[in-house]
């Protein structure tokens, strides 16, 4: 079991200010045009669970961060690990019509989850 | 107060429009290249097993090719590619080379570009219309699309196809033909400034990330990577 832990939006906002002009441009370029489904092997190995979609999973953990300016309760930071460490194995093979780095931004997803001493349940 | 708004739509407006249109895209695109930089591309295979494609036959290079299409995304969605396709075509061209624009041009600057037949450009915003109701069935339908569709998204879609929709109005005489216009020209000079500074601007971003910026699906000898 993890260690129970209370938020501490400093080092997320640091994360946000330190790529915020990333973040801004991947998520103000996304069309929402869900072309990205099928690159993931897990978006079609999980019966095209639409939660598997790259762009879900940027625009649910390091965007959902961004627009709430890093202000989030324990549960939606879990439910974040979930998508950026569970549902994502970071093999980079995303592939979006426009171009957005989206490994990058789960990357992001990642390191905010890590500061809270969120990571990958390996005993799930 | 109406007739100087109306002066001022058909007018200025017009200018401001394209000014911001033009200084917009010039800004954006050097704050994109802003966030990539210059990198020396880096070959991983040993320069002496290396085969370059151009030594490979014709035969082997297609064959490569069909071999790279089989995980390619665009070719897993080849209906949603050519209406998409058509879309963004139609959408650019048409109203270049409609004749009513390039009238107007010759009238007040003595030059146009060259103008398609009225009954072309009236199928092109036809493909245009067609398409944008194709993609919002799709946002409507389909639920990995709906999951991370916003209000914002139907409304882009709705100012992209309005242009084309009261065009197509105006051409058609459909209502007040005086009124339908004023709102052609205030579509059209909406769409033109929202271009720079929206998800529009991946009119720009496209073809930057796809013949500037190193990655798996980039054409051409790109030579910058991402900041980060």
């Amino acid at each position: 079991m993890l260690k129970q832990i209370e938020i501490n939006t400093d080092p997320i906002q640091a994360i946000l200010k330190q790529n915020r002009k990333e973040i801004k441009f991947g998520l103000s370029m996304c069309a929402h045009c869900s072309l990205c489904a099928e690159s993931c092997f897990l978006f079609i190995s999980n019966g095209n669970d639409p939660e598997y979609m790259p762009s879900y999973k940027f625009i649910n953990s390091i965007g959902k961060l961004y627009k709430k300016k890093g202000r989030v309760s324990k549960q939606v930071l879990e439910e974040m690990r979930d998508l950026v460490f569970e549902k994502c194995v970071l093999c980079t093979r995303c592939y979006c019509p426009f171009g957005i780095d989206i490994p990058s931004l789960i990357t992001l997803g990642r390191d905010v989850c890590r500061t809270q001493g969120l990571f990958r349940e390996y005993d799930r | 107060m109406i007739g100087f708004l109306i002066t001022f739509i058909k007018g200025p407006l017009i200018w401001i429009s394209f000014i911001v249109f033009g200084g917009g895209l010039i800004v954006q695109t050097f704050r994109l290249l802003k966030l990539t930089q210059k990198k020396e591309t880096r070959r991983i295979v040993p320069d002496k097993a290396f085969k370059p494609p151009t030594e490979l036959s014709k035969k082997e290079r297609f064959l490569r090719y069909l071999m790279s299409q089989r995980v390619n995304p665009l070719a897993l969605n080849i209906c949603l590619v050519l209406v998409s396709f058509i879309f963004h075509v139609c959408l650019i061209m048409t109203p270049i080379f409609v004749l009513g624009h390039n009238v107007m041009l010759d009238t007040a600057f003595g030059i146009s570009f060259f103008s398609l037949p009225e009954q072309v450009t009236d199928i092109m915003t036809k493909f245009v219309i067609a398409g944008a109701i194709i993609f919002l069935m799709r946002r409507l339908l389909l639920r990995r699309v709906r999951i991370i569709s916003t209000v914002y998204d139907y409304l882009l879609l709705l100012i992209a196809v309005a242009p084309f929709v009261t065009g197509f109005m105006v051409f058609h005489h459909v209502l007040n033909y005086n009124t339908i216009i004023l709102l052609h020209v205030l579509c059209g000079e909406l769409l033109l400034m929202m271009i720079p500074f929206s998800k529009f601007f991946h009119m720009v971003f496209f073809f930057i990330s796809r013949f500037m910026i190193i990655s798996e699906h980039s054409l051409g000898n790109p030579k910058r990577s991402w900041h980060y």
